[in-house]
Order: C-alpha cells, then structure tokens, then sequence
C-alpha cells in the first residue's frame, strides 16, 4: 500500500529528475573520460583509410567498390625523418611493434601482455604462427582472447594486431624441451625460427613504427613497465635477462635459475673454435661439448645490484629484445644460415654490428620463462 | 502531454474514492447524497500544478544548460555526441575500425601465372634528384599489361635537391584520378627519409671508383629502408626499376615472372650516339662468380667491397651484359650470382626469409650483388636473362660530353669552312660570271657559220647537228660541278671522324 502510495503521489516531474540525475551519474562512472575521448581521437586519426594499409595502423571499414566500382586508394606520403626512438617514448608517442614467434599460447603470456603500462594505443601487436595442428590450436586461443581484449575496455585495447601463418614448415615436429635443445636439431630449429622472425619483421614493421620489442611466446612475467624501463637506456638493441621460476623440491620453495645463455660477451676461445670450422658451422652456447668460455650474461645477475646496470654485448638472446626499428631498417635481420658461424639472434646482433650498432645487457633487469 | 496526463488521472480517481470510502470506516448510507467529505482527497487545481512544473521545468532546462556550457567549456575538444547518447553512438564508431588482420604467407608464394591467380606485386623505386626521369618513367608504368591494381608503388625520396616530391605526387595523384579504370594502382607510398648523403648524383662521381663503396653502402641503406616500410604481407612478388630505364617490353612483369624463379634479371644495354658505336652494355653487375674474383675476395680486409667494370679489380667474371646475342633465344636463362639493380624480380618470400641489400660488406660486396650473394647463400634461385634486354637512358659522361663538344667546335668550324668556300664560288662566278653566255653566243656563231658554210652539204649537216646535242649537256655538267666537291669533302671529314672515335 505504502509503495503505491509513494508512486501515485510522486509527481512526474520528479521522475524527471531522477532519471535525469541517473542518467548523469551514468554518464560520469562509466561515460568516457577526456583522456579515453582523446585516446579514441587518436585511434581515429592513426586509422588509414583501406585494407591495403601499413598492417601497424587500424583501417577504417569502408565500402570499397562503390556501384560495382574499384576505388583506388589515396596517394600516402610517409615522413620517415620524423620516426624517432628515444629515452621518452611514452612523452613523444613513438609507437612500438611487439612481435612474436606463437608455437603454442600461453594464458598467462596474455595476461602479463595485457598488464604492460605502455600506451595501449601505441602498441601493435604481431604474430607468426606455424600452420600445423599445434598452431591451429594456438591459433583459436589466440584469436578467442584477442576478440575479448579488442571488443573490451577501449584503454586495453591495442593499436591493431596481426596474425600470420607460415609458409614454410617447422623444423621440428615435437616442441618438447629436451627435444629443442638436442644439439644437432639446434641448427635446423633456430635456422627455422629465424625465417619465421624475419618473415613476421619485415612484413609489419611499416614506416610509422619507432621500437622493435621481440617478445617470446612462453615469457609469462615482465616488470609492467618493461617498455618504458628499457626504451628510458636509449640503446639502439637492449636485451634484459631472462630467467626461469621453478618448484624446488629439495628447498621446498621456489626458486628462479637462468633460462636464456645467448646474451654473452665474446671470447677468444669462441674466437678460435669458430676459425677451425666449416663456413656452415655455427657455434651454441650451452653445451658442454663446445666449451667457448664466453661470459655469460645469466650469470651476471647481482640481487642486490641496479636494475639499470648496464653490460656490453656481443651475442643476444630473443626472448625479450627492444630493438630500435631503424637497426631492422638498416637491413639487420636474423640470419638463418652461419653468419660468421653464429646464427638467428646471435648472428643478428653481429649482423647489426657490421652496420654500426651495438648491443646492451641489462644483467640485474628480469623477465621470466615458462617453466614446463 | 504532461498535465492532460495528470488531470486525466484525478479524474479517474474520483470514483475510486467513493467506493472506498469503507474503508474510512464511514458507512455507505447516504451514498447517494451530495456530499463533501473531509476525508476524501481533493487534487489541487491544475492552474496552480501546472505553473510549478512550469518554473521546474524552466529550472531544469537553466540546469543543463549551464551544464552543457560548462561541458563545452572545460573540454573544448570533446564532442558532446558520445556523452548525450550514452556512448551508444562512439562505441558504433570503433566498430568500424577495423584492428585484426589474419594473413596466411602460403597464399603468397608467387607462382608462375601470377596475374591468374591476383598475386599482388609491389614495384620499389628510390628516386633521389630523378625529376628529369619521372615523365618517362610514368609513360613505362601506363604501359605495364600486368592489373594494375595488382601492383602496390613505393617511392623513396632522398636528400634530392629537385622538384622530385612535389613532380612524383602529382603525377601519381594523376594517375590515381585517371578516368580510365584500368590505369590507377594499388597502394601508393611516397616515403620521404633524408640519409644525408655527402654523394653526388652526377655521372662522374657516382661512377668513379673511389665513391663506389660507400656510395653502394648508402644506396643499399635507402633499399632497406623502402622495403622494410613497404613490404607488406600480401605481397608475392617484389619488383625493383630504376626509373631511368628508357625502353622495356611493357610485359616485363608477366615475361619475368613466367620463369617461375626466386630472383631474376634482364640483361641492361644502353644506345650509345653512332660515333660511340651504337650501343653498349650498361649493367655490370649481373654476373657469375669466378675462381679469380673468390681468390681475390680473400685477399680483401673484412670491409672491402668489390665493384664490376674498374681496372682495380680484374675479376674474370662472365657479365650477363657481354653474353648477349640480339637474335638470341629470349627465354635463356643463366645462373648468376651477384645481379644489377636496374630491374629486378624477386618473390617477396625472398625478402620474408631475410634477404636485404646489405649495407655492409658481405662477402665482400654491398647493395644489389650482396643480394644476389644472400639470396644464394639462402638457397634461393638466382637467374639472370642474357638475350632479353631492356635499355637504360644513355647520360653523357663528362670526357662524352667533352668529345661532343669538341665535334660541336669542329662542325662549326667545318661549316664555315664550307661557307666561305661556297661564298668565294660564288664570288668568283660572279666576278668571271659571263664566260658562258660568251659561250653560248660563241658557240651559236660558229654553228651559224657552219650552218651557212655546209648549207649546201645538207646529209653532213644534220649529222653535225646530232653529234653537237650531246657535247651541249657536256658543256652543262661541267657548268654545274664547281659546287660539288665541298659535300663530298663533308662526307669524307665525317668518315674520317668516325675511324677516328673507333680508335680511340
């Protein structure tokens, strides 16, 4: 009775009102902010105007034949002389490609992706995936986690993303970790991967894009501000060092080890092997029949050191690698034959050296491996 | 619609109240009766209702008002379309930003009959100081038989000095508005990147030695730089030409692409002017490798690089230029290790794999033969077409333009030669103009004599007359020849010249 009461005497206008209030305080908890609006704004204007376009910018869906007619596409000009890549990418907008060689999907990879403070906007997202059965169901999780991301929050969602398949089959059937490591599968595998980097580079890299980070598909945990912290060293190759968390059973606790042993400085041990073999040897790090004696970057890491303390290189590991893009522009890429008896990211940072750039460790700075 | 509302509704409640009066706990006994009940509820008036909601609704509409100004005031930049409909309408926005693409590169392998199967092809050009070149390279590109729309362009301006930029945009934009809906292309990029070259352009410094090397580094670091912008993965096939090429079948695309092989070239001639010999290899870069040159390459330090067609290094190499054979079979083809970059076609999963022009000495050579090297290196079919030639423009260089001139001086020193002969010819027929008219009035004399003298003798006479007709033309000709000789001493001077240039 009290409630029917209340409605017969509440007066319309006061109805009014209170929609209206609803209706603003709407508005202003979820309504976008001035900075969504200005992000929005951004995303627009970086969109181009057809499919053809530089995969790094979102286009803008559009009739393309008009009455039967094929429109052709504007004339773009593109000024490279205004592509920087400095210490504050964030503050000057410089746009960064993340590209990464997908052999299976892992939940927490996307998740640690999603958590990366760097401007969503100004991230493009690129993968290459073989086209087996492996990749096929990596490929699904992929795509179902993308259309959640995409379709999600507009502060989350990326610049655009590209989904590649190779065109040339995997070296290895089984991607097992004793089995990719075998030495003798070493070469073919890494031979492999380097066509599969090259081929997912070249192909996205545009001319609007201002960092490289290689990220690798089984790195479950970065620092947030991974981008930022190695982009503020303003190193044209910066590589952090990758570890791996593991459940130690004799300890009863977990405990991290070092995963990744091809960021290293040379040695003239590795010097002398490489002079005694063939022009299509290649030296690999790790294994005990090859004793190079390089120092080894995993093994550098000080606890209690600075994150900013800064090693350098001559061999990279690609696991996590920001790359400014004009090395890559430059012709850098990642040799998949013995390219002075060194191969994919090892021979890439050599090959960037021949052209003037220097790679940089950053020791105490990790980033951590999948443990399967 | 408001208050008709309202009064519609306490009118409706009025029966309501009698009937339920009950529950007052008044008896219904003088139901009938007219009467006020002090219990019952009277709405007000709605003259009164009416001018409150009035004021209300005036005091609303002041509200947002003030709040939509303050809104506009705050964030100038923000429309206020997203906020009034709840973000429904911006949301519909981004939908139609478009931000996944799926590719799969096994669509894009390049095959033999391309044009078939709508393979796309992206044509590369660097252009640094080319505004002279560019009409003539854009007849070549109305020309192509292959779909245009297949064919992406990718233009890179350098440090060129030129009209360039603003010639290639409007051409292009030309090109694109064209009527004729077979004509526009692809995608077009015009990337504009300042490498601060310290090279000239002008034959003689970038043909000399000395520049070579670095010079190539440079060229090949602009290469990179357009490919790795352009390249896009859609592409099966890339294609580089130079914009100076002056002659290629407009089929070039589809004959090249018939072969079906990972990198291939033409052989590239250039016309030379007759006294030069007519025509000429130009590009020398397309070659095999030899056991001299991959000796020599080992004597080298790490960041020498080899350059074709200078003394300084005798290589031995069979160039594909010097195999040509004008009635040969045009189909030929000859496997090659470094090629030339004057028109190359290469399947774009050459270029996915990673093989660059590399800036850098590798193997001993830079740009367009370290490609060829690469692409060998990666296993990649490397071909080159001796008998199917296109023609690059021919430029003078410095010592052509140097002779030309001096041929220039002696043309017109030779003219006027020839003038003043012909003036002092004249002179002197004037001067001594008459001897033939005294001639003919001779001549005439004497025949009247003879004709009177051998009057009587008329069957002598008429053989005279006949023999006489004939030595007339005689008399004629011999008139007429003083002005022949100077031509013959012209042809004679050109013959001369040209032995000379041969010989040389």
């Amino acid at each position: 009775m009290g409630s029917v009461r209340s409605l017969r005497r509440s007066n319309p206008v006061t109805v009014i009102v209170g929609v209206v209030l609803c209706v603003v305080i709407m508005v202003f908890l979820f309504g976008p902010s001035s900075a969504d609006i200005a992000t929005s704004q951004f995303r627009r204007a970086n969109s181009a105007s057809n499919p053809l376009s530089p995969p790094t910018l979102p286009f803008r869906k559009s009739n393309d034949k008009a009455n039967g007619k094929r429109i052709p596409p504007p004339v773009v000009h593109y000024q490279m002389n205004n592509v920087t890549s400095t210490s504050d990418p964030e503050g000057n907008r410089e746009t960064v490609l993340i590209l990464t060689p997908l052999a299976r999907f892992y939940q927490e990879y996307w998740d640690n992706l999603l958590k990366l403070t760097y401007p969503h906007e100004l991230i493009t997202l690129a993968f290459i995936i073989p086209k087996n059965r492996e990749g096929n169901a990596a490929t699904t999780a992929l795509q179902e986690q993308i259309t959640k991301t995409q379709e999600g929050a507009e502060k989350k969602r990326f610049a655009s993303i590209i989904i590649e398949r190779q065109d040339f089959d995997p070296a290895l059937v089984t991607q097992t970790e004793a089995e990719r490591h075998k030495m003798e599968n070493q070469k073919s595998r890494r031979a492999a991967m380097s066509r599969a980097r090259n081929s997912l580079l070249f192909t996205t890299l545009g001319p609007t894009t201002s960092w490289v980070l290689w990220l690798d598909a089984d790195i479950i945990e970065t620092p947030p501000n991974l981008i930022q912290d190695l982009a503020s060293h303003n190193k044209p190759i910066i590589v952090p060092n990758c570890f791996q968390r593991y459940w130690d059973p004799a300890a009863k606790e977990r405990q991290e080890r070092p995963y990744d042993f091809n960021s290293w400085q040379d040695s003239e041990a590795a010097q002398d092997l490489a002079k005694q073999m063939g022009p299509d040897d290649i030296l690999l790090e790790g294994y005990a029949d090859m004793a190079t004696y390089r120092t080894l970057m995993a093994y550098m890491a000080d606890d209690a050191g600075d994150i900013h303390t800064e090693v350098p290189l001559d061999g990279v590991g690609g696991t996590a690698l920001l790359v400014k893009a004009d090395v890559h522009r430059d012709g850098a890429m990642f040799p998949p034959f013995a390219f002075y008896h060194l191969i994919e990211t090892e021979g890439f940072a050599k090959m960037a050296k021949r052209l003037g750039w220097t790679a940089t460790g950053l020791p105490n700075y990790k980033v951590y491996h999948y443990n399967e | 619609m408001l208050p008709s509302y309202a009064s519609s509704s306490s009118a409706k409640m009025m029966p309501r109240h009698q009937a339920g009066s009950y529950s007052n706990g008044y008896p219904r006994a003088k139901s009938e009766a007219y009467s006020i009940s002090p219990h019952r509820f009277h709405s007000r008036t709605s003259p009164p209702a009416l001018r409150r909601r009035r004021q209300l609704i005036f005091r609303l509409a002041i509200i947002v008002a003030v709040g939509v100004f303050f809104t506009c005031f705050i964030w100038p930049g923000a429309s206020l379309l997203p906020v009034l409909s709840l973000g429904l309408l911006s949301s519909s926005e981004d939908f139609q930003l478009e931000t996944v693409r799926y590719y799969d590169l096994s669509n894009v392998k390049g095959t033999a009959r391309g044009w078939e199967r709508e393979e796309r092809i992206l044509l590369c050009a660097p252009l640094r100081d080319a505004e002279s070149h560019l009409r003539m390279f854009f007849s070549h590109l109305h020309n192509f038989t292959y779909p245009h729309h297949l064919i992406d362009l990718a233009f890179l301006v350098s440090d060129s000095k030129d009209n360039t930029l603003s010639l290639l945009s409007e051409l292009l934009e030309e090109l694109q508005a064209d009527p004729d809906p077979k004509q526009p292309y692809g995608e077009i990029s015009i990337i504009e990147k300042d490498f601060g070259q310290k090279v000239n352009q002008d034959v003689e410094s970038r043909h000399g030695f000395a520049a070579q090397a670095s010079r190539r580094k440079l060229m090949a670091q602009a290469r990179n730089w357009l490919l790795s912008a352009a390249l896009r993965p859609y592409h099966s096939w890339v294609y580089w030409r130079d914009v100076d090429v002056e002659t290629a079948p407009t089929t070039i695309l589809e004959d090249l692409m018939r072969h079906n092989k990972d990198v291939i070239v033409p052989n590239v001639w250039r016309p030379l002017p007759d006294w030069l010999g007519g025509e000429q290899p130009y590009d020398l870069n397309s070659w095999q490798e030899s056991e001299t040159a991959l000796a020599l390459a080992d004597t080298l330090d790490e960041d020498a690089v080899i350059v074709e067609g200078y003394a300084e290094y005798a290589t031995w190499r069979p160039h594909l230029a010097y195999l040509r054979d004008p009635y040969g079979d045009p189909d030929m083809e000859m496997d090659i290790d470094g090629v030339g970059g004057v028109s190359i076609l290469a399947k774009a999963k050459v270029f996915r794999a990673g093989v660059h022009f590399p800036a850098f000495s590798f193997q001993k050579h830079a740009e367009t033969e370290g490609f060829g090297k690469m692409a060998k290196r990666m296993k990649f079919s490397v071909v080159g077409l001796p008998h199917y030639t296109i023609w690059h423009l021919y430029e003078p260089s410095v010592d052509d333009i140097r002779h030309m001139e001096e041929m220039e001086a002696e043309r017109v020193v030779r003219e006027r030669e020839e003038k003043e002969r012909a003036e002092r010819a004249e002179k002197i027929k004037n001067q001594f103009a008459d001897p033939n008219s005294q001639w003919e009035k001779d001549k005439a004399d004497i025949q009247n004599e003879a004709i009177k003298a051998k009057a009587n003798e008329e069957k002598v006479a008429k053989e005279k007359a006949a023999a006489r007709k004939p030595a007339d033309g005689d008399a004629k000709q011999a008139v007429a020849g003083p002005e022949k000789p100077p031509e013959k001493a012209q042809e004679g001077g050109q013959k001369g010249k040209k032995q000379d240039s041969k010989a040389q």
